[in-house]
């Protein structure tokens, strides 16, 4: 479903991603972990489409497409999608409203039929319950005013409602209680399909413990230094990443 | 006070002083009547304060004497359909309905008949014959509170008019709504709407005026409201502006507030080439609340000016205005509040924001609170901001699919939104949301 061959990208520059090579099939579940300022993030977004990236060689290959030659809105139609660590507020829009027309547009482009309203409100109520949040956010601001929780459930009700072939999760389990990191990690587990995959970024091992991944790579210095399964993440929690990057280094502590 | 005019102001000036004169001729029996006794010295005042100059301050960044230098001839009505006016109004609104097609009432299309108990509503000449109401008529028109050369220019060559007097007590049950709409072609007309509206004590109407253009034209409509809010009423003024994209437009709304009462104004300016909107209100007593709330978008050409002035001259009144625009292209955009707190209007509380999106590089926004206290217990406040799109959120919601003309126009329309949250009538906040997202695209 996703190639990655090779991919260097830079931001202004400075190198982030040095040499990037990931295969993900449908339905696996991926987890990329790794120190802070690794690079996770940054292959995140460029996956997204985001504009600050300058992608300096390799490819990305995505359903038999070539990804890097899309718009941000034509990744999310083909299956994208990415949760944000931060997503943003914007005040004026409201939640309901927003779900809607991202709904009926992605459809539209998707070449399916466009909800009317009975069915949207079925549809976006069923979504709702699968992530526990509470109807009353719904008619509030996009995400203005949420608490961090709220946040990323709202993320998780995106994408939900816009089924994505590959859902990618930037941090979204950073600074969550464990009530919300269940909410998040069970919305997950009922999207999983034979046909759906994930890729999961994350800093901490805990998320793992609810989502179990077919693979865990760990990215360093931008690059993928290390490919495990789910017992790769438990190693980490108990001995940190310093081994990791004593054993790449070669510098011994 | 003497004031200088330049010479080119008099020659304007002059200019409107021969077309008054010759309209005055073909009035033959009414040539002596009051009302044109009170035009005439309107026609006098005008050339006392002539045409503001460039070097006028309140006028820096509008020059309003282009408008003016121009030669329009009077308006004399045109014909429209039904459709037009439906198009043109609130089709979905109850309310009581006056339709002016170039400044000419038109009866078919109106509908005033059936007016609740304690509700009037006529043209001027029918309030000044009425001895009940000639007095307010009479006071209203020339009252000095709010007068510039622009409410001098409409006294003097207003057509009808429309009086609305609310009675004591009285809730009026459904919006009066005052339609403007002008028909291009041929020779470029000016109109002169005039609104007159008293709400005694105790009393609530809403007055919405609406400004469409059929095609378009070039004209200029020049249109002078004078509200007085009795003790404890509320007046909701509402303007919502399509003039054609090659109209001028001065639009002045001078309210005097009398003691507990409220005016709100209500505000959205998407037509003209050249708009400016002198919005005045006159605090009386104490207790009052002003509302102002105003959005514009200006594109290609255009350029929107609105000046409001809040005089607080009394204690304990409250004062609150949220403007929001958004300039494109080579819109200009202008704003200049002004609030003055008197040194006896202590426990005054003055709340003032303007914020405005630039859109690209040739656009111009100028933004200029003024706030003038000289009282020393008080709570006034002002913000005033000139941003971009943010790409940020542009971003975020092309990940959900949008593209980024969707996601630009739903962000602009989250902009302005938030003034229009303020508007009390639901069909006018619902038009005004429509005629928003024509106009973004």
């Amino acid at each position: 479903m996703l190639k990655i061959k090779d991919l260097k990208v830079s931001v202004e520059d400075k190198e982030i991603l040095r040499g990037i090579n990931l295969d993900i099939k449908p339905g696996e579940i991926h987890a990329i972990m790794g120190p802070n300022g690794s690079g996770k993030s940054t292959l995140s977004h460029v996956l997204a489409g985001k504009d600050d990236y300058e992608v300096d060689s390799g490819s990305i290959e995505f359903c038999g497409e070539d990804l890097l030659d899309m718009e941000i809105d034509e990744r999310a139609i083909a299956g994208i999608f990415l949760a944000f660590q931060y997503p943003v507020e914007i005040p004026g829009v409201s939640n309901a409203n927003f779900l809607k027309s991202m709904v009926n547009s992605v459809r539209k482009a998707r070449g399916e039929e466009e909800m009317n309203a009975m069915e949207m409100l079925k549809y976006l109520k069923a979504k709702t319950k699968l992530v526990e949040l509470d109807q009353a956010l719904l008619k509030r601001s996009l995400n203005e005013g949420f608490s961090g929780g709220e946040k990323k459930r709202n993320e998780m009700l995106q994408m939900a409602v816009l089924e994505p072939k590959l859902g990618i999760l930037d941090e979204t389990d950073s600074g969550l209680d464990i009530d919300a990191l269940r909410i998040v990690a069970n919305a997950v587990n009922q999207l999983r399909t034979k046909d759906r995959s994930f890729l999961i970024v994350t800093h901490y091992q805990r998320l793992l413990d609810y989502i179990v991944p077919d693979f865990v790579h760990v990215l360093y210095n931008g690059q993928i230094v290390k490919t495990g399964d789910k017992n790769l993440a438990l190693e980490l929690e108990k001995r940190g990443y310093d081994w990791i990057k004593e054993e790449v280094d070669g510098v011994s502590a | 006070m003497a004031i200088a005019i330049d010479n080119k102001s008099a020659a304007i000036v002059a200019k409107y002083r021969t077309l008054f004169d010759v309209k005055e001729k073909q009035l033959n029996g009414q040539k002596n009547h009051p009302l044109q006794t009170i035009r005439r010295q309107a026609m006098d005042r005008l050339e006392d304060i002539g045409f503001p100059a460039r070097k006028d301050e309140d006028y820096k960044y509008t020059y309003v004497t282009k408008i003016v230098k121009e030669s329009f001839a009077e308006g004399k009505g045109a014909t429209i359909g039904k459709n037009v006016a439906e198009a043109a109004g609130f089709p979905e609104l109850d309310a009581y309905q006056l339709v002016f097609v170039n400044g000419v009432l038109n009866a078919e299309l109106s509908d005033t008949k059936h007016l609740m108990a304690g509700l009037t509503i006529s043209d001027m000449k029918t309030a000044y014959e009425n001895a009940d109401t000639q007095a307010l008529v009479e006071k209203a028109l020339t009252n000095e509170l709010g007068l510039n050369a622009f409410v001098a220019l409409n006294t003097a060559f207003a057509h009808s008019g429309v009086f609305i007097h609310v009675a004591k007590g009285t809730i009026v049950d459904k919006p009066i709504h005052i339609s403007n709409i002008t028909v291009s072609g041929g020779a470029a007309i000016m109109t002169h709407p005039q609104i007159v509206g008293i709400a005694e004590e105790s009393s609530e109407v809403s007055v919405v005026e609406t400004y469409y253009a059929v095609n378009d034209g070039t004209y200029f409509t020049n249109s002078l409201s004078r509200f007085v809010v009795g003790k404890n009423a509320h007046v909701h003024h509402y303007k919502l502006q399509n003039e054609s994209q090659s109209a001028f437009q001065i639009n002045n709304a001078i309210a005097t507030q009398e003691r507990d009462s409220t005016y709100s104004s209500y505000v959205l300016d998407l037509g003209g080439k050249t708009v400016r909107n002198n919005l005045s209100s006159h605090l009386q007593s104490s207790g009052t609340n002003t509302n102002l709330y105003g959005v514009y978008l200006a594109k290609g050409n255009q350029h929107i000016d609105n000046q409001s002035f809040i005089d607080h001259a009394h204690p304990h009144c409250e004062s609150n205005e949220l403007y929001k625009g958004i300039i494109d292209d080579k819109g200009r955009g202008v704003f200049n509040g002004k609030v003055n707190v008197r040194q006896d209007a202590q426990k005054t509380n003055a709340f003032q924001q303007n914020s405005s999106l630039v859109l690209s590089n040739t656009a111009i926004m100028d933004t200029k609170p003024q706030l003038e206290i000289f009282a020393d217990d008080v709570k006034c406040s002002h913000g005033a901001t000139i941003g971009q799109m943010d790409e940020t959120s542009i971003y975020y919601l092309r990940t959900r699919g949008m593209s980024l003309e969707q996601a630009r126009s739903m962000l602009q329309f989250a902009f302005v939104a938030e003034v229009l949250e303020n508007f009390q009538i639901e069909a006018v906040k619902e038009k005004a949301l429509a005629m928003m997202a024509d106009k973004l695209g």
